[in-house]
């Protein structure tokens, strides 16, 4: 079913289902969901509002707890940990790219990319500022890098947020409709951003509804009412 | 380099100064209440007891006929007497800086100054010291009255109406004496020689003396004086009119020092207690307004224990920043408040330091009760799931319209939409509604009680004033005709009507043999309209009661054989004599009074003189009152009387409602503080709310609302909270101000008529929306400039 460059998947859902209690009548947000997703991939998940796109990305970040199922990432059960283990594993395996940016507004783009290295503990402080600025200059942020998120534009925001979900170095990045909140133009810097980091065999898995941004994804799994109902690959562009 | 979390914990203390500003006050004000009260008690009763101990108080005072050294010296040597003094007492009238009515002037004359060794004095702001004749040095409770000045003249008129010039050479502090403000006395200290200018004879006319045993009780001391008195005075043949025997090791003032330590020490527990309240609050809206960000910080990586290190450190920042402000302010209005009861109290502070455990238990307040407090909210915060705290939009984030009473207040109609939305919206968030609503209806309660105290206080004073059918007393240093006394007074301009009665001490002999020597017995015509009395048993006086009295109601808590119905032997002016009680009254405030038909009363001490005038005047103001007291006085002494004091009944009622309303003013202190923390808890309430409404701000704005809208709804959400606080305090203040009365009036010994005060709760409720109003103008003025943009982009 996939075209995968190796056979053991770096993330792995099975039977996952999320019940909502919504009080008066239980809402079924993702059924029986199944997918397997290799290293080096770029896959996207696109639907409507409402569809169950970002409840199924949220089962991926560990943000939300599935109702039924399993999801082991890179070997770890992650619907058996408990919020301070998905929290320290979150922050070494998988970096979160949000809509909203959410940078935290009273840290320097500089401390928030720093910030995830020194809850987790990775680097040497001193190197902890070298890799910040690398990253900065990997999303061409450095000569922002003191400066407050909201002096920032949405677009270097965004990828500000980007450089913080590598500080890291994760081997995936899930991303929740990182474009939906920025012009075409600006969406279009950050989606060349994703595809030189799939380049770097990076596992990208990114929500959106915009179908031009799918159809530049090495992968597209459609989802409605909860259930992938179609998948398309599409031919790399570039190698992966 | 400090990490990124601490920076932004710095940051966020630094970037949000107004939250960070409201959040150290609250909690400064839980340690400025508990820095002030607790020290303040703590001082107060330390210092009290300090000067209290080194004051060597009169165990007994015999007020007695002229006494020698010899006397003074046989009372030292007798075995039961640790120290014995004898002192010249004289009670005259001066005026000062050429003031037209003359006052009373309680002086004393000691033989030597420099080793007082009973009621000893301490002097404090004198010229020098020992005093030479022609001055007199004032007790230092006389600048509570009237600003007297080293260099003044007083001008004291002699019992033969000479007049006299003191120098006044300064003030000196004698915790036992009466303090001025409560008797409308002053107390002065003369030298020896002066009683010769003053036409008063040298000897001694008080034996005042302390006991060897220090822990007796006041029955075994009464016993021990009668004994002296016997064995020293009666049988050297001095006269001895009286003997005074205090509770040992009671102040006179203790009763109401107590209640005002108990007073204190509530208040600082409350206050405690309130503080604790309002960080609560405060750290759990802190907590709310920064879920987004705990989410991101967890998605980032963030572990609950790390991320819960950083806001107790924040909530540890709020508190050092709060001790910062608290304890110096403190230390400054406990050290005010501390000089002002001292004043009123009457006694010397030498030290204003409050105990270490005091200054500890602020600290502890600054910075173990917010993190105490922040505990819950923290953790819970802390812990909250990423998807949880990621959503949390404010509108989400809420359980509201699941209960029984959020479906009540949905089912409000009629209501215009804004008003409908502040109500609604108070109810949102319903664990910091009730501790604001605690805090707000605790203080309510406490001032509309204040309120009510005060009402009984009114009232207690109103019935006096209805007992006392006049409005002026005269009283003589000798006994004299009562028609030719009547006869200066009566047809004089602004009088119209005048009664003369006689009072004399009286000492009740009891069955054991022991004395009670603190009864006053008034002849009075048995028919007279100068009293309105309320019986509360038997009857009033009638033609040709011979051996009937009436005793109020002091007398038979002071001495409980003296009952109606009863026979009783009384010693007045040396006749021993039975008498029959046929009536109880009410007491008045003025002691334990014994009423006789006055003509039997002149039969039985074998002198029909009388020694009191009675004015009632055509007017009943102050002023009407006064003028015509003065002008009675000066007709008296113009016709050749000595009168030895006087008193008009709108003084003395002022007089006693000075001495409760000591209480009153810590009770007003007590509920200021408590109304500050409710305004500050509400304030905090107001301003979190609104920054946690900001996306419905933005939605509301987004929809057409204008900022007048958004101003309205908010000011109507703090009215919301002030006026229901209002109704749940008015309905807790009605048995807290009846407990609070009847608490003060076992303290005092005072019975208080209870009253409660319904103009009080009307007052109370517009001080509720002024305060309301107050603190909420701020946060609904923020509310009001948030724009769309924001509201979208708040995290």
């Amino acid at each position: 079913m996939n075209d995968t460059p190796n056979n053991t998947p770096l993330l792995r859902l099975r039977d996952v289902v999320k019940v909502y209690d919504t009080g008066d009548v239980p809402f079924t947000a993702l059924r029986d969901i199944d997918l397997d997703v290799y290293t080096g991939e770029f896959v996207g998940i696109i639907g409507k509002s409402g569809s169950g796109k970002t409840t199924l990305i949220n089962m991926i970040t560990g943000i939300d707890h599935p109702t039924g199922g399993e999801v082991v990432i890179d070997g770890t059960p992650v619907h058996r940990l408990n919020e301070n283990q998905l929290a320290r594993w979150r922050g070494r395996t998988i970096g979160v790219v949000f809509q909203f940016f959410q940078l935290l507004p009273t840290l320097t783009v500089m401390e928030n990319v720093i910030l995830p290295m020194d809850f987790c503990s990775m680097y040497l402080p001193k190197e902890r500022v070298e890799r910040a600025m690398d990253l900065l200059e990997q999303v061409e942020l450095a000569d922002q890098a003191h400066k407050l998120p909201a002096a920032l534009s949405g677009g270097q925001q965004q990828r500000a947020a980007i450089a913080r979900a590598l500080a890291n170095d994760p081997p995936i990045l899930a991303a929740d409709e990182p474009t939906g909140n920025l012009d075409s133009k600006t969406a279009d810097a950050v989606f060349g951003l994703f595809e030189r980091l799939v380049e770097q065999h990076k596992t990208i898995i990114m929500v959106t509804h915009d179908n031009d941004l799918a159809s530049r994804v090495r992968r597209a799994l459609h989802v409605a009412d909860g259930v992938i109902v179609q998948e398309h690959v599409h031919r790399p562009r570039h190698g992966a | 380099m400090l990490s990124p979390r601490w920076r932004k914990v710095a940051r966020d203390l630094s970037s949000h100064r107004f939250r960070t500003a409201l959040v150290a006050v609250s909690i400064a004000i839980g340690i400025f209440a508990v820095g002030v009260v607790m020290g303040g008690r703590e001082i107060l009763v330390r210092e009290f007891d300090t000067d209290y101990a080194n004051a060597a108080t009169p165990g007994a005072t015999y007020y007695t006929g002229p006494i020698d050294d010899a006397v003074v010296r046989r009372a030292v040597a007798h075995p039961d007497i640790a120290e014995a003094e004898g002192r010249h007492e004289v009670t005259l009238r001066y005026r000062w800086r050429g003031s037209a009515a003359p006052a009373t002037l309680s002086i004393v004359a000691m033989r030597d100054y420099e080793h007082v060794t009973v009621q000893k004095l301490v002097p404090q702001d004198v010229t020098h010291w020992p005093l030479r004749r022609g001055e007199i040095a004032l007790e230092g409770s006389a600048l509570q009255v009237a600003d007297y000045r080293i260099g003044d003249m007083l001008e004291v008129e002699t019992a033969d109406g000479a007049r006299v010039s003191l120098t006044v050479a300064g003030f000196v502090h004698d915790i036992n004496a009466v303090p001025a403000q409560f008797t409308g006395t002053e107390t002065g200290f003369v030298a020896f020689e002066t009683l010769a200018d003053l036409d008063e004879p040298e000897f001694f006319n008080r034996l005042v003396i302390t006991f060897e045993d220090a822990e007796m009780t006041r029955e075994e001391a009464s016993k021990l004086a009668a004994d002296i008195r016997a064995d020293v005075l009666e049988t050297r043949g001095v006269t001895v009119y009286g003997t005074s025997v205090p509770e040992p090791g009671s102040h006179f003032l203790g009763d109401i020092f107590k209640a005002v330590s108990l007073l204190l020490l509530a208040l600082g527990v409350l206050s405690l207690g309130l503080s604790g309240f309002l960080v609560v609050n405060t750290v759990s809206a802190l907590m709310a307004q920064q879920v987004r960000q705990v989410g991101i910080m967890k998605a980032v990586g963030g572990r609950a224990g790390q991320i819960a290190r950083m806001y107790l450190a924040t909530v540890a920042a709020y508190g050092v920043l709060a001790v910062i402000i608290g304890l110096p302010t403190a230390a400054y209005a406990g050290r005010q408040f501390t000089v002002f009861a001292a004043g009123i109290l009457n006694f010397r502070v030498s030290s204003y330091t409050p105990p270490a455990w005091v200054i500890a238990l602020e600290v502890a307040v600054g910075l173990v009760v917010p993190l105490l407090a922040a505990i819950v909210p923290v953790r819970m915060g802390a812990r909250m799931s990423v998807v949880r705290a990621l959503n949390a939009t404010g509108m989400s984030a809420t359980s509201f319209g699941h209960g029984l009473g959020d479906r009540l207040l949905g089912l409000m109609r009629g209501l215009p939409r804004p008003v409908a939305l502040s109500i609604r919206n108070t109810f949102l968030r319903k664990g910091r509604l009730f501790l604001t609503l605690a805090t707000l209806t605790l203080a309510s309660a406490v001032v509309m009680s204040v309120v009510s105290v005060q009402a009984s206080i009114n009232r207690t004073i109103t019935n006096l004033e209805s007992w006392w059918n006049y409005d002026a007393q005269l009283i003589l240093g000798q006994p004299t005709d009562a028609l030719a006394l009547e006869r200066e007074v009566t047809g004089m301009s602004g009088v119209a009507a005048t009664e003369t009665w006689s009072g004399h001490p009286a000492v009740y002999v009891r069955a054991d043999g022991t004395e009670n020597e603190s009864l006053q017995i008034i002849g009075l015509p048995h028919d007279t309209t100068f009293v309105r009395p309320r019986l509360i048993a038997g009857r009033w006086l009638e033609a040709g009661d011979t051996d009937a009295v009436v005793i109020n109601t002091d007398v038979n808590n002071d001495e409980p054989s003296i009952a109606l119905g009863q026979r009783f032997t009384l010693d007045v002016m040396g006749e021993e004599r039975t008498w029959r009680v046929v009536g109880v009254v009410s007491g008045q405030l003025s002691g334990a009074v014994i009423y006789a038909d006055r003509d039997s009363l002149g039969d039985i001490v074998g002198d029909p003189g009388v020694n009191r005038v009675l004015v009632r005047t055509h007017e009943h103001a102050p002023g009407a009152q006064q003028a015509a007291m003065e002008a009675a006085e000066e007709a008296l002494d113009a016709a050749g009387y000595q009168v030895v004091s006087t008193r008009t009944q709108s003084g003395l009622s002022g007089t006693i409602a000075e001495q409760l309303g000591i209480l009153v003013t810590f009770l007003v202190i007590m509920a200021v503080l408590l109304a500050a923390v409710g305004v500050i808890g509400l304030t905090g309430t107001m301003t979190l709310n609104v920054l946690e409404s900001t996306r419905e701000i933005g939605v509301m704005r987004a929809i057409g609302a204008q900022h007048r809208s958004i101003y309205q709804i908010f000011m109507s959400e703090g009215l919301v909270v002030g006026v229901m606080s209002w109704g749940l305090g008015a309905l807790a203040s009605y048995p807290m101000s009846w407990l609070l009365t009847d608490a003060l009036a076992g303290a005092t010994g005072i019975p208080l008529a209870y009253e409660y005060s319904w103009p009080g709760v009307g007052v109370t409720l517009a001080v509720m929306v002024f305060v309301s109003a107050m603190a909420s103008v701020l946060p609904a003025f923020r509310a009001s400039q948030v724009s769309v943009r924001d509201a979208i982009a708040y995290e």
